[in-house]
């Protein structure tokens, strides 16, 4: 701007910054005392961990080996063993080392069966490394531990179809 | 890193405004040559934050590729990615359902206004120190930014780089009620943002330290390749969502803030309008949502089934910092040949060593602070 | 008071103003905390976090002394020392309520005003003595601006001196029994708020903290400074400006002087609300920088303060 600011609007400017910021004053704070108090997750949250899932009907496994989440991750962080017997494949050792997920979520995006599933659940901090690497057991363990996000696997492909219009539901 | 002197003429003063600063907005090293408290020379040294985007692209396939490029500009990652998808679908020929484009537009636009209000956190805490009315602004700011990661977190699941562009289209959709959030988060912003612009727009003390500092003159924007609002303060009116519009943005209805002296006071001004502007955009957008599918390609099986045409392809968006534009070479494989990432950042900071000199000290947080740098960007 | 007597009142009087002013940095973190809508301390010592001052001094006592080598070594360890006599001994004479104050002096107000100017020596001292680029800018930085704040402050401290007819701080209170000061017609406002931007000028305040500027010289003077030493600066930065709000409510406010409570209570309530105001001011505005504080004080201080001076002279001899 050409023209200078005129004295009475820079003074009036000055008692305005202080009048905001004593309006905020009186506003409630909004800190929350994490880990006292913890703030309620959204629905779709995919937490910071990850669980092999298990059929409920038939009580095996989801995952048939077919390494396709081992492919697409960008951190290759997966490392999958594949066997099979009684008509179908199966993982013999899977591995996954969480201290270089980027949380993408493509394997979750991937996987046929909804095997390998997000969970919702806060980061999960331990305090050795191997703790981090998580192998097959512990990836079934963490399913029942914490319920499984809201995107799994075929939801996903299901919102891609082109034929289908889109879902939309909470 | 090489040893070497620092050579300096008699009577000045060379000092290191180092890697590690509370105020370089990342890891930037800043070789200033005073005399007294004036600048007389001053040399930039970059390259702590490479990570070798551009090596890492040629060994992964292209649908592993937009997490990785989304960390690249890490204040504002859809529009990283939608850099590079926008490049690949061109390359490949593919098209993007309206609903899509849609989408990518309101997700970006909130990103837009999350790097800005980072942004105006920041230069507070330039201006006015961290134990002081700078950090006041700067947790105002943030609170306000956390309202619009609320957002991303109930559409996508993540708060920030959430994976949201893929080749071919997007990877969640809206749910039951996601407009009535929005809208009431936008009327929230809207309040805050004409607050923060009473408080700081007749300021005198804001006044002196951004009115007439920094002044970027418009041959040397357009010399250096400057873009994004360090352009538009200089007066060049060129804004990419208007003059070569990508994914959707024809649509819509939004203005351009140009400045016209290019001081560091008229980069806050364009940058300030360009909030209200995103606001309008992101209205309009979620008012006239398209019904129609999200994605145009097969679900994502084994990405080393995607092979692209042999070719080479650019493709730019308007990201918070200017052009970011990716150039894609490709040799008909699954993976890329070569790809290179057209940071605006690091054209941007390119004006440094012409306009400082002649300032003080203080003005240096000033005008680094109001020219935005990113390093993530200005590194790859 | 015999010998015996002052030494045991000013031995209390010392710890009293340490433990007060270590408390004010807890008045100081809650209050800025409310301000950027967040609690402030709050786990040290639950809800209200007023353990927290105990527990910073502790860690700072438990630190590892550090000093650069090439330093000059004397000089680096007077200036904390300096800097905390120099805001110490102002105290000693300040009145704390009507009748007790620790050295009646007859020029109470010269000697306050002649004490608080040696603390930019020991603030140079520092910044000289730290063999360290930054800590040389700021110290050049806060040399000059002290320096050049003493005119206005010295000016606006003289209104109610003249307005009270003598340089001793029982006069001028005793003066102010119908109205304060401030409350004088343009004059008390005057003086009051140019005594106020001076003082934040002195103690190196935010908006004229320049020389502590912790985004570009990342904590100014003091950068190589650690552990007790670091926290003598803080006590004795934090000190002076008590004194200073102790100042400013005795010589405008009124001190002691109000019904039903007694004087200590009143001086206590007014010099906080005259501590809170300067934390508000802190915790709301941007830094100027050292050109613009320089042509502040120069081109619009002075003039004002000297006017007014002039101002409350004439008024004063013509209403004899």
């Amino acid at each position: 701007m050409a023209k200078k600011v005129s004295n009475t609007r820079l003074v009036k400017a000055t008692l305005l910054a202080l009048w905001f910021t004593l309006k905020n004053l009186l506003r409630k704070p909004v800190t929350i005392q994490y880990p006292l108090i913890k703030r309620p997750l959204p629905e779709r949250w995919r937490g910071g961990t990850f669980a092999l899932t298990i059929d409920p009907e038939t009580g095996e496994e989801n995952c048939i080996g077919c390494k396709l989440c081992e492919k697409i991750c960008p951190s290759e962080i997966i490392t999958v063993e594949m066997e099979k017997h009684s008509g179908r494949g199966w993982a013999k050792s899977f591995i996954l080392d969480l201290q270089a997920c980027i949380q993408c979520e493509l394997c979750v995006q991937v996987c046929p069966t909804d095997a390998i599933v997000m969970l919702h659940s806060m980061e999960t901090p331990t305090t050795r490394r191997e703790d981090l690497i998580l192998d097959k057991d512990k990836l079934e363990a963490n399913g029942k531990l914490y319920h499984a996000a809201w995107a799994t696997g075929l939801k996903l492909q299901r919102l891609h179809e082109p034929k289908k219009p889109s879902v939309i539901s909470r | 890193m090489e040893e070497r002197v620092i050579e300096r003429e008699f009577g000045e003063l060379a000092i290191n405004m180092g890697p590690q600063h509370p105020s370089t907005h990342g890891v930037f090293r800043l070789e200033l040559h005073l005399r007294g408290e004036t600048v007389v020379k001053v040399t930039p040294h970059i390259g702590y934050l490479h990570r070798g985007v551009e090596k890492l692209s040629e060994t992964l396939e292209y649908d592993m590729l937009p997490p990785i490029y989304e960390r690249d500009d890490y204040l504002s990652p859809t529009a990283n990615s939608l850099a590079f998808v926008l490049a690949v679908e061109k390359l490949a020929g593919i098209e993007v359902p309206r609903r899509a484009n849609y989408l990518r537009v309101i997700t970006a636009e909130l990103q837009r206004l999350a790097s800005h209000l980072v942004w105006l956190g920041t230069f507070g805490l330039d201006l006015g120190g961290s134990l002081g009315g700078g950090s006041t602004l700067f947790l105002y700011c943030f609170r306000e930014r956390e309202r619009i990661m609320d957002l991303m977190e109930t559409l996508t699941g993540t708060r920030f780089h959430t994976n949201m562009n893929q080749i071919g289209g997007v990877r969640y959709d809206v749910y039951d009620g996601f407009d009535r959030d929005v809208f009431k988060t936008l009327d929230y912003l809207e309040k805050r943002i004409s607050e923060y612009k009473e408080m700081l727009e007749n300021n005198p003390i804001f006044l002196e330290r951004t009115k007439d500092v920094g002044i970027v003159p418009q041959e040397l924007a357009k010399e250096v390749g400057a873009s994004g609002p360090v352009l538009r303060a200089s007066g060049v009116a060129y804004d990419i969502r208007k003059n070569k519009p990508y994914s959707a943005y024809q649509e819509f209805n939004f203005q351009v803030p140009v400045g016209n002296k290019g001081d560091a006071y008229d980069r806050y001004t364009v940058r300030l309008k360009e909030m209200k502007e995103s606001l309008s955009i992101v209205r309009q957008s979620l008012g006239g949502l398209p019904e129609g599918p999200i994605h145009s390609r097969k679900p994502v099986k084994t990405p080393s089934l995607f092979k692209t045409p042999k070719g080479e392809a650019y493709a730019a968006v308007e990201s918070p910092r200017g052009e970011l534009g990716v150039f894609l070479v490709s040799d008909g494989s699954s993976k890329p040949y070569r790809v290179k990432v057209r940071s605006p950042s690091f054209s941007n900071i390119a004006i440094i060593p012409h306009i400082l000199p002649g300032h003080l000290v203080a003005d240096t947080v000033s005008i680094l602070g109001s020219l935005d740098p990113v390093f993530g960007d200005v590194d790859r | 008071m015999t010998f015996a007597e002052s030494v045991s009142h000013g031995a209390i009087l010392l710890g009293a103003i340490i433990g007060v002013v270590t408390y004010l940095t807890w008045v100081e973190r809650k209050f800025s905390g409310r301000l950027q809508s967040r609690i402030g301390p709050y786990l040290v010592g639950r809800p209200h976090g007023w353990l927290q001052p105990i527990a910073d001094a502790l860690k700072l006592l438990s630190k590892e002394d550090i000093t650069p080598t090439k330093t000059d070594r004397f000089l680096f360890n007077l200036a904390p020392i300096w800097v905390v006599v120099m805001s110490l001994l102002g105290f000693a004479f300040l009145p704390l309520t009507i009748n007790w104050v620790l050295v009646n002096i007859d020029l109470g107000l010269l000697y306050f005003s002649a004490i608080g100017s040696l603390i930019v020596i020991g603030v140079f001292i520092a910044g000289w003595a730290s063999n360290n680029k930054y800590a040389l800018l700021s110290a050049l930085r806060a040399a000059a601006q002290i320096v050049a704040y003493e005119v206005p402050l010295l000016l606006s401290l003289l209104v109610p001196a003249v307005l009270a007819g003598s340089l001793n701080f029982q006069d001028i209170i005793l003066a102010q029994e119908k109205y304060w000061f401030i409350l004088f017609p343009v004059v008390g406002q005057i003086s009051g708020i140019t005594f106020l931007l001076a003082a934040l000028a002195e103690g190196n305040r935010i908006p004229f903290d320049l020389s502590e500027a912790e985004s570009e010289l990342v904590a100014g003077f003091n950068i190589e400074y650690s552990g007790m030493k670091f926290a003598y600066f803080y006590l004795g930065e934090y000190a002076h400006l008590l004194a200073v709000s102790i100042l400013v409510s005795i010589l405008f406010l009124g001190g002691p002087l109000g019904p039903l409570l007694s004087g200590g209570v009143w001086i206590a309530l007014k010099t906080l609300i005259v501590f809170l105001i300067v934390l508000w001011i802190r915790w709301s505005f941007l830094r100027l920088r050292i050109d613009q504080m320089m042509m502040l004080n120069w081109k619009v201080l002075v003039p004002l303060s000297l006017g007014n001076l002039l101002v409350a002279g004439l008024w004063v001899s013509l209403s004899r």
